[in-house]
C-alpha cells in the first residue's frame, strides 16, 4: 500500500449547487483515505462546491501535492477545467516551492473493471453470472462522449472474462436504450450498474423509471433514493432484475484513488 | 514553514472563539462547537466527530442543501464535540471550507485577489458568455448576491477590474479585518455561484433584447 507521510492528496470532484449527493462519494473516499493515515493531508475540491479549485491549495501545508480527479473518465473537466483552475502546466507543475502532481482520473484506472464486477456480484448475491445479463448504463450524449467510450471499454473487458452470459452497454438517451433492457437480454437474471461517479437524479429516478421499477416523483428525486436500491430484486417483464447504485459510490473507489497516485509515480519515476 | 494547524492553535491560544456563525469552546484537549445563537441553549442535540460536521454544514434549518457554506444560514440546535485540534481543523474545513488556510495565506502575503474580470475572462464552455456582463450589471449582481445580510459572510478582497472597485456593497463587506476573537472569512476570488449567476444575468439580458 502506498504511503506518502509528507505529501498532500487532493481529490477533485464536480459537485453540485442543488444536489448534496454529487459530492458525497468524493468526501467519503477522502475521509476513508484520511482514516488510513497514508498522507500528511487529504483534502477535497470541487468545481461547483466548496472548497473550490481556487481555494484548495491554500489549505495545503505540504510541498508535494497529488491531485486525483474523482471523475469517471478523461474529458472536458480533467483536460480543461481542472488544469486551468489550478494553473497546472502539465503532469508536474513546480510553483512557489511546491510540486503539484496531476494524476489520471479515478475512472480511467484498469481496476475499474474489477470494481464493476464486484458491484454487480454484491447487488445480486448468489445469482449465477452464467445465467445473468449485466448492463453498464451510461448517459450517452455528446457531452459525455468520453464516459460513453469508457463504458464501452469496460463492457468489452468484462465480457472477455467470460463469467457473465451477456454483458451489454446501455444508455439513457441513445440506442441501445436502457428502457428496452428486456429486448437486449436473454437471461433470466438482469443486473444493472450505473456508470456514474455519484448518485443523483439519473440513478435515483431517471434510470429506475426507464427500467420500470419506479414512478416519476413529483418532488425531489432523492425521495426515491432510500427505496430504489433497497428493494432488490424486482420481478419485471418475466425476469429478475437487480439494480445497483452509481459505481462511484463503491467504497473500493478509495483504493483506486491510491492506485492512481502509485500509477503516477510509476509513470514519472526519475531513472536512478 | 506553513502550518494551518499551528495557525489555528495560535489563534485559539490568543483567545480565538468565533468563526462565521460558529462558536468554539475548548474543553481540555477537546472542543465543542455550536451555532453562535445557541450558546445559551440547554436543549441542543449532541453530536460527535468530524464527519457529523459535514452533515451539519450541508443543510439549513429547513433541511435545504447549502451550496455556499459562508451563507448566513447555518442550521441551529446542535452541539458538536471533536476530540482534538486536528479534528477541530477538519470540522472547520467542513463548516467553512478553506477559510483557515486562506486566512493563513493572507497573513503570509500569499493571497492574491483576482479581479472579477480576470475570473470571467478565464471561463470556457457554458460560462464563457459571462464575459459579456456589463460593469453596471456586475455591480448590481454583486450587491445582491454577496451582501452580508442574507448573501454571504465572506469579506471581499477583489475589485471588479484592477481600476474598478466594487461600489454596491457596504464598507464592512470589503473590510478584511475582524473583531477580536473572530477569524475572518476572506474571499479572494468570485466563487462559481457568482460566475453561474453572471451567466443568468447575461442570458436574461440577451433574451430581453430579442
Amino acid at each position: 500500500m502506498i504511503a506518502k507521510p509528507h505529501s498532500a492528496l487532493i481529490l477533485v470532484g464536480h459537485g453540485s449547487t442543488v444536489n448534496p449527493d454529487s459530492s458525497a462519494p468524493t468526501f467519503d473516499h477522502a475521509a476513508e483515505i484520511t482514516r488510513r493515515g497514508l498522507f500528511a493531508e487529504v483534502h477535497c475540491a470541487f468545481w461547483k462546491e466548496e472548497p473550490s479549485l481556487r481555494q484548495v491549495l491554500h489549505m495545503v501545508d505540504a510541498e508535494e501535492i497529488y491531485i486525483v480527479p474523482n471523475f469517471i473518465s478523461e474529458g472536458y473537466f480533467t483536460r480543461t477545467v481542472i488544469p486551468r483552475e489550478l494553473e497546472l502546466t502539465g503532469p508536474v507543475t513546480e510553483r512557489d516551492g511546491r510540486v503539484i502532481k496531476y494524476c489520471e482520473p479515478v475512472g480511467s484506472h484498469a481496476r475499474m473493471t474489477e470494481l464493476l464486477v464486484h458491484r454487480a456480484a454484491a447487488v445480486a448475491p448468489g445469482v449465477p453470472p452464467e445465467k445473468s445479463t449485466l448492463f453498464i448504463v451510461g448517459h450517452g450524449t455528446n457531452l459525455n462522449d468520453n464516459s460513453a467510450i469508457a463504458a464501452k471499454r469496460e463492457v468489452e473487458l468484462i465480457a472477455a472474462q467470460g463469467r457473465y452470459a451477456e454483458v451489454r452497454n446501455a444508455y439513457m438517451e441513445e440506442e441501445p436504450l436502457i428502457s428496452k433492457w428486456d429486448e437486449y437480454s436473454t437471461q433470466p437474471n438482469v443486473v444493472v450498474v450505473p456508470f456514474f461517479i455519484a448518485d443523483g437524479l439519473h440513478s435515483y429516478e431517471d434510470i429506475p423509471v426507464l427500467l420500470g421499477i419506479a414512478e416519476e416523483s413529483p418532488g425531489a428525486a432523492s425521495a426515491n433514493a432510500s427505496g430504489v436500491f433497497a428493494n432488490n430484486p424486482y420481478d419485471r417483464r418475466g425476469r429478475t432484475l437487480f439494480y445497483a447504485s452509481a459505481i462511484g459510490t463503491e467504497p473500493l473507489f478509495a483504493d483506486l484513488v491510491l492506485e492512481q497516485v502509485a500509477a503516477f509515480d510509476a509513470a514519472h519515476a526519475v531513472p536512478a | 514553514m506553513r502550518s494551518v494547524l499551528q495557525t489555528l492553535s495560535d489563534w485559539l491560544a490568543a483567545g480565538g472563539h468565533s468563526i462565521g456563525q460558529i462558536h468554539i469552546a475548548a474543553q481540555g484537549a477537546a472542543f465543542q462547537l455550536t451555532h453562535h445563537a445557541d450558546r445559551e441553549r440547554t436543549d441542543l442535540a449532541a453530536r460527535t466527530g468530524v464527519e457529523a460536521a459535514r452533515e451539519l454544514a450541508h443543510y439549513d434549518d429547513a433541511g435545504k442543501f447549502r451550496p455556499l457554506k459562508t451563507a448566513p444560514n447555518l442550521r441551529h440546535g446542535w452541539r458538536l464535540s471533536v476530540a482534538d485540534l486536528p479534528e477541530l481543523r477538519r470540522a472547520l474545513d467542513y463548516f467553512y471550507p478553506a477559510m483557515l488556510g486562506v486566512w493563513l495565506s493572507h497573513q503570509r502575503g500569499e493571497l492574491l485577489p483576482v479581479p472579477l474580470r480576470a475570473t470571467l475572462a478565464r471561463q470556457t464552455g457554458m460560462y464563457r458568455v459571462t464575459q459579456l456582463i456589463t460593469d453596471e450589471q456586475a455591480q448590481e449582481m454583486i450587491g445582491t448576491q454577496c451582501r452580508l445580510d442574507g448573501g454571504c459572510l465572506k469579506r471581499i478582497l477583489w475589485p471588479l477590474a484592477p481600476d474598478v472597485p466594487l461600489s454596491s456593497l457596504s464598507a464592512e463587506k470589503l473590510d478584511p479585518t475582524a473583531p477580536a476573537g473572530t477569524l475572518p472569512l476572506l474571499c479572494h476570488e468570485a466563487c462559481n455561484l457568482l460566475v453561474a449567476k453572471a451567466r443568468e444575468v447575461v442570458k436574461k439580458a440577451q433574451q430581453q433584447q430579442q
